[in-house]
This record gives structure tokens, sequence and C-alpha cells, in this order.
């Protein structure tokens, strides 16, 4: 039976933000909808309004014109609507099973031969018995699709999917997603990537700023037509120009980097050899988990490892903390913006000053120099075209990029001669992606280094003069970037081996 | 030494005694704890349950009356703490700490008028097999009900999260409550519940202390028995078949300790006092070494404030 979903003039307000203005969609089943937008152009807010998370302040939903009334994520549920969310709803401590079970209606043997006709049927291999926390991201979120195939939905909404999957496993999920259409499942898919658009869907619709601003049929659609829609602007194109520095002088080097970790949420290293030059960017790419987080940890001095061997400017820092890395001219921007590299209660120039402690006079007997910093921080602001001017706000009431552009400026003000960064621009809209992109380009044309950790193979391509990939801990051989193609790094990313 | 055999009997089965209210209490905390909700008024739950126990027992004179309203009083001043941390989001570890303070002073006021009362004795089951078997009889027979059900308690704990599917939603939502509103499970009603259950147990080892222990109202009887029950909790990392071995252990070397006091062993008594409270822990820590394991059992969101969105 064919499937009509039906928004009628939805409207969202929270207090300062219109999240959904007046937004009227209608999709049919037999197709794959693309529901395209930046950061805060209001796609998660219109999402968790149809799997019934939030209730809208307006507007009515209909599924084959029966008016819904989604109050709560149940009522989604009853009526078959099916969501796959970005961050996974899932128990981590909990079983794949049990996860599963948690809101069936059947007993537990049924229940399980049911599960098991899906793996099959969809050829997932995943172990039932064992807690999420050891399944990878792509096998999470299966466990998450199979949990709405559990309730034969009518609708599957998927809320940005692929943001932690492989290529390899963006093109299973691809090949999934096909076959749920063709079975008359209506799916409709969220996301801020251009290209999956046009390879998956064949309808798409782009919001901004809470607004629906054109739905058309993606063949008529091309990459550069979608971003302008998405923006609202022209987008400058940036490309970097490979650093030939084949006889430069080694600045960073690590050897025989282990560690090893009793914490089953952490991933052991296994004898990381790498190098840096001076004006490089070494790019090491990677799924989330594979022991990024340890790696970046141990760089930054979070973690210190007496064993290893870390040789910045011909100095053995190993065994140095964060601050006195520091003060040899290294630089660090951590994956999460809000908790490990700012405090969200503090106010901007308080954020300023926090790890500028030596190199400043920020200080002085003991007492805050506020005028000093306030100066300071003005000049990082306006230098990093952040969007305000007012040092004395919050942290936590800027948003990623703007947080992501003060970090970088708080870090790039004192100079520093190698920064390391991690997944700098995880979550950000285009904007904000070019800016930072830009930014760690010149810094690379100032003969200063950057490493850059990341999950986002387009971004590493882009920026990085060689890349490694690291997976369960080890590092492959590091290829020049003009080698490596994203199939390659998709292989190496999930394991595999390539030539 | 037939003789010391039984005394050993006897010796055991005053051991088993001491530890129920621990048991009893660490076993309804756990609950509470396993749903993500950390309550620190379990000392103040308890001496609740203590004095309305007793004071309905000498009102009404019906022990059945008694045990039943202290579970009650323990559940109606839970139900302060779940309107506080649950619909007003107020902090759980403040909030919870305010409840003990709560609780012993209103027990203080309540129990004026019932100090130097007289207990009533509490029926005991089997107490003829208790007589003539050597050994067993005094370990197995001759306790009250409470006893038995208190040794029941971890087990039936253990199964019901482990086994049913109301303990898969408890623990479901002390591991991510996002997820599980998400899921369409009602979190704060989970934790309600959870929490109300935790009073209704804590209510209960109070009145086991006043109307069975030792049968009287004194002020501040609990003397931190809810402090440890917490504690058993966290030692045994959320396994309900570790917190009764780390209760016996407490009760265990309590017991002994008094024993060598009164044999006068040469060691000095705050030494012997504080064994019961190093052992324990010592020991919970040793069986409990897993991180794993630890991870797998802990409450994810122990403690952290749930707000639904809207």
């Amino acid at each position: 039976m064919a499937t009509d979903l039906r928004i009628s003039n939805i409207s969202k307000i929270y207090p300062g933000c219109i999240a959904n203005d007046n937004v009227s969609l209608q999709f049919k089943s037999g197709k794959i909808y693309a529901l395209l937008g930046e950061n805060g152009a209001g796609k998660s807010t219109l999402v968790k309004i149809l799997s019934g998370v939030i209730s809208p302040d307006n507007g009515e939903v209909f599924l084959n014109e029966k008016n819904l009334k989604l109050s709560s994520p149940l009522d989604a549920k009853k009526n078959k609507i099916g969501m796959v969310f970005q961050h996974f709803n899932l128990f981590e401590t909990l079983s794949v099973f049990e996860n599963l079970s948690i809101d069936a209606t059947e007993d537990n043997k049924s229940l399980r031969v049911r599960i098991n006709e899906i793996l099959k049927k969809y050829n997932f291999s995943i172990d039932l018995d064992v807690p999420v926390l050891n399944l990878s991201a792509g096998q999470k979120q299966k466990v998450e699709i199979i949990r709405c195939l559990l309730r034969n939905p009518k609708v599957l909404i998927m809320d940005e999917p692929t943001s932690v999957l492989t290529e390899q496993e963006t093109e299973e999920l691809f090949i999934s997603l096909k076959k749920f259409c063709d079975e008359g499942i209506l799916i409709i898919y969220i996301t801020h990537k251009l290209k999956e658009v046009l390879s998956l869907c064949d309808e798409v619709a782009v919001m901004r700023k809470g607004k629906v601003v054109s739905v058309s049929q993606t063949q008529n659609e091309r990459v550069e037509t979608l971003a302008n829609k998405m923006v609202g602007q022209k987008l400058a194109k940036i490309k970097k120009k490979i650093n030939i520095s084949k006889n430069k002088d080694e600045i960073f080097k690590v050897k025989h980097l282990n560690f090893y970790s009793d914490d089953p949420f952490e991933t052991n290293l296994v004898n990381l050899n790498f190098s840096v030059k001076k004006g490089e960017c070494l790019g090491i790419a990677g799924i989330s988990g594979n022991g990024q987080n340890e790696l970046f940890q141990i760089l930054s001095g979070e973690i210190i490892t007496p064993d290893a061997s870390i040789i910045f400017r011909n100095k053995e820092i190993a065994k140095l903390n964060p601050k006195q890395r520091r003060e040899y001219l290294m630089a660090f921007s951590p994956e999460d913006r809000i908790s490990q590299a700012a405090v969200p209660e503090l106010k901007i120039y308080e954020n300023v000053a926090l790890n500028n402690f030596k190199s400043s006079n920020f200080f002085e007997k003991g007492l805050v120099n506020e005028k000093k910093i306030k100066e300071h921080s003005k000049k990082i602001l306006s230098d990093f075209s952040v969007n305000t001017d007012n040092v004395e706000l919050k942290s936590q009431f800027l948003s990623g990029g703007n947080l992501q552009k003060l970090i970088l400026g708080r870090e790039l003000i004192t100079a520093p001669e190698l920064l390391i960064c991690y997944n700098p621009t995880w979550g950000l809209d285009v904007g904000a992606i070019n800016y930072i992109h830009e930014t760690l380009i010149k810094i690379n044309d100032q003969e200063k280094s950057t490493i850059l950790i990341s999950t986002d193979t387009e971004e590493l391509l882009k920026l990085s003069d060689r890349i490694a990939v690291i997976y369960k801990g080890k590092l492959s051989k590091i290829m020049p970037s003009e080698e490596v193609t994203p199939e390659k790094l998709g292989v190496l990313m999930g394991g595999g081996s390539i030539d | 030494m037939s003789l010391d055999i039984s005394f050993i009997g006897i010796l055991i089965g005053s051991i088993m005694a001491s530890s129920v209210p621990l048991i009893l209490a660490a076993s309804g905390e756990l609950i509470t704890e396993r749903s993500g909700v950390l309550n620190l008024g379990v000392e103040g739950m308890m001496i609740i349950g203590a004095i309305s126990g007793f004071a309905l027992m000498v009102i009404t004179d019906n022990l059945f009356i008694a045990i039943v309203g202290s579970m009650l009083s323990g559940v109606i001043i839970s139900i302060i703490f779940g309107f506080l941390t649950q619909s007003l989001l107020t902090n759980h570890v403040a909030t919870g700490l305010a409840l003990t303070i709560f609780g012993i002073g209103l027990s203080a006021m309540l129990g004026k008028n019932f100090v130097g009362i007289p207990g009533k004795e509490f029926p005991i089951l089997f107490s003829s097999l208790r007589e003539s078997i050597p050994f067993f009889g005094p370990i197995l027979f001759g306790h009250s009900i409470v006893l038995y059900f208190a040794f029941a308690l971890p087990f039936l704990t253990n199964y019901f999260l482990k086994k049913t599917k109301l303990g898969l939603v408890v623990r479901a939502v002390g591991d991510s409550p996002v997820s599980a509103s998400n899921q369409g499970i009602n979190v704060i009603l989970v934790r309600y519940c959870c929490i109300l259950y935790g009073g209704a147990m804590c209510g209960l080892a109070g009145a086991y202390l006043s109307l069975i222990y030792t049968p009287q109202w004194i002020e501040n009887m609990t003397a931190g028995r809810g402090w440890i029950a917490l504690a058993l909790v966290v030692f045994a990392t959320w396994s309900p078949i570790k917190v009764l071995i780390g209760a016996l252990i407490f009760g265990g070397i309590t017991i002994l300790q008094l024993h060598m006091q009164a044999i006068g062993f040469r060691i000095p008594v705050q030494f012997l006092s504080a064994l019961p409270y190093l052992m324990t822990i010592i020991v919970l820590v040793v069986i409990s070494r897993d991180s794993r394991k630890i991870k797998l059992n802990t409450p994810t969101s122990l403690g952290r404030i749930f707000y639904k969105e809207k």
C-alpha cells in the first residue's frame, strides 16, 4: 500500500530562534527524499517533530490523509514512523538483543527469530549478545535500523546517517536504503552532504534558516546549485597546493608509541611511528573510536607515556604536560569543543586567558589583568571573524562554528610551530568549514606544521600533504596525498589492506 | 567441642541479624541508583522508618501495621525527594543530603514521647527447630520473617534486573535517559517508581532496627548504617549479590571485633572499631576489580538531571 506523508505549516519557535517557520512538505512512498540544509537550518527540529520527541507550536502532520497527533515518541512508533537519530539512541551497556527487546511486545524467542530473519535478509552480521559499546559505529547504526524494521515501518527517517561511517559502510547503507525503498518504505534522508543527495535521493528539499527554500528533482541539480541554495550565497573554492618538502627538517617525531588501557571504552595504541616536517600537514584518517582520542591525548600531553619518544624541535617532550608543551610552541584543538577546548560557562575572554599563561602578561602577581585579556580577545574575535565582538558573552552561546574559530584563534595567536587538531570542522556548516580550512592552509603556507586527525576523508584529502590511516590503534604506512584516493582510504579505514 | 560449634552457629546467626538493615537499604538504593538516581537520603529514610514503625506499634499494638506503616513512611519521605529531583530538577546530591538531615531532625522530634517505652516481642519463625538442631539451627531458624525476606531480596533483585522486562527498562533508563525517552519510555515515571521502592526498603530497614533488632526507640538509632548501605552499593559495583556479601562482611566483622574487644585483645579499640569499614571496602574493591564489568554495571547517567525536550 502506498504511503503518503504530508507536513503542513509546521512552526517551532525557541527563545531567540525560529527553528521551523511554516514548513510544508509532501512525501510519497517509492522514493527517497533528501532534506538538505546547513547546521541550524531546522532539519533536526523537523525530524524531532515527526518522531514525536518535541511537539510543534503550530501545524499538522498527515499520514495517508489521517491527521497524526504526535505528542510522544510512542505515537510516532504506533503510526509506523521509524527514526534513526544522528546520535544513536542506544543503551551502551546493554546487549544488542536487550536493546532490541526493550520495546518489543512479543516474547524473546519469537523476537530472536524475527531479528535473525532481518539479519539474513539484509546481510547484516551482528552478534546479538555483546554489549553495544563493543560495536563499531556502522554496526550500531544497523542495530538502530533493525529496531525500526522490527516494527514494519511505513516511514523511515535517517538523520545524518553517514557522519560516522566509512565509505564502504556508506555504500552498504545506501544499498539497504534502496532495498527498503523498493519494499515500499518511504525514506526521508537528512544530510548536509551534497554528494550523497545526488547519488542516493530522488527528490530534494533544501532548508535554510527554518524555511524550505526549494523542492526539486535531484536529476536537475548539481553540487554547485545545491550548495548555493543551501548557503544562500556563492562559495569560493579552495584548493591546497601540495607542499614539496622533501628536504625540509623534521620538526616533530614520534617513535615507538605504545599505549595500553584497561578501560573497555578506550583503544590500545600499538607501536606508532611518524614524523612531521616543517610546513607540512600530516593527516591521520580513521573511523572514530580507532584510537584517535588516545592519540590526541598523548600528543597533547593529557596522557603521559613515559616509554615513548616524542621529539619536538630537537627536544624530548614525552614527559611534559600540556602546559609545558604549549610553552615549546605546540598548540591543540581537541574534538570536543564544548567540554575539552573551552569551558562553556565562562565568558569568551576568560576562555582566551585559560591557556595563554606564560607567553602573555595576563596575570600579574597572581592577579588577573582583565583589561589586557579583553584587548587580546577582541583582537582574536576580529582576526578570526567570530560573529560577535562582545568578549563578555558566555562561550556556550557561540555557535559551533564561531566557537571553533575562537579556539583556533586562541591557539594560533601565540604563533605555534605545530598545531594538532582533531576533527576541527566536525558538525560545522559549509561556511565555517571553508573558513577553517583556509586558516589551516594558511598555517602551512607560513611554514608552520599541522597534524590533522579527522574522520572526514574529503577534508583530509583537501588539506594533507601526507596521510596515514589509524585502524584499531595501528597506523598504516604514511602515503603522499596525491597517491591517495577516497577508495583507498576507505579500504584502510575498514581494516583492509591495499597494494 | 560441641559447645564451640553451637557457639559459632549462634555467632553466625547474630551476624546475619545485624546485616539485615544493610541488605534491605542497600538493595533498595541499588534499584534507585540503577535507574540513574543518586539518593543520598538513605540514612534519613531509614530513621523515619524506624520511628514511624515504633510509634505505630505503640499506638496500634499491631506489628503488621507497624511494618507496613514504616514502609509507607519511607515511601512518603522519598516522594519529597522524587518531586524535587524529578519534577523540579534539583541536584540529586544536595537534595539527598537535605533529606537525611530532615529525616534525622524529624525523627528526633516525633520520637520525643517514645523514648524509654519498651518494645514488643517480634514473632520468630521455627523457634523449636532452632533449639533442636546443633550449629545449623541458630543459623537457619528462629529468625523474624523480615530476615528471611532480606536474604532473599538480593537474589530477587538480581533476577528482576537481569531477567525481567521491567528490570531491563530500569537499566535502560539508568544507562541513557534520553535514549529511553526517545524510545517512548516514561523516564520520569520509572525513576519515581525506583525512588519510591528505595524509600520503602529503607523504611523497612529502619523498622527492623526499632521493632526487631533492638526493640525500642533511641534517637539517631540508625547510627550511620544508611551511609554504609550507600557505600556498599558503590563498592559492590551495583551488583545485588556483592551487596549481600559486603553486608555480611560488615556485619560479621562488627560482631567479631566486639567479641575481640570483650576478650581483651591487645589491639587498640579504635583500630578494631574501624576494622569493619576497612575490611568491607577492601574486600569489595578486590572482588569487583574487573574494569569491564564495572563499566557494564555502572548506571551511566547516575546523579544526572534529566529533563524532557518540549
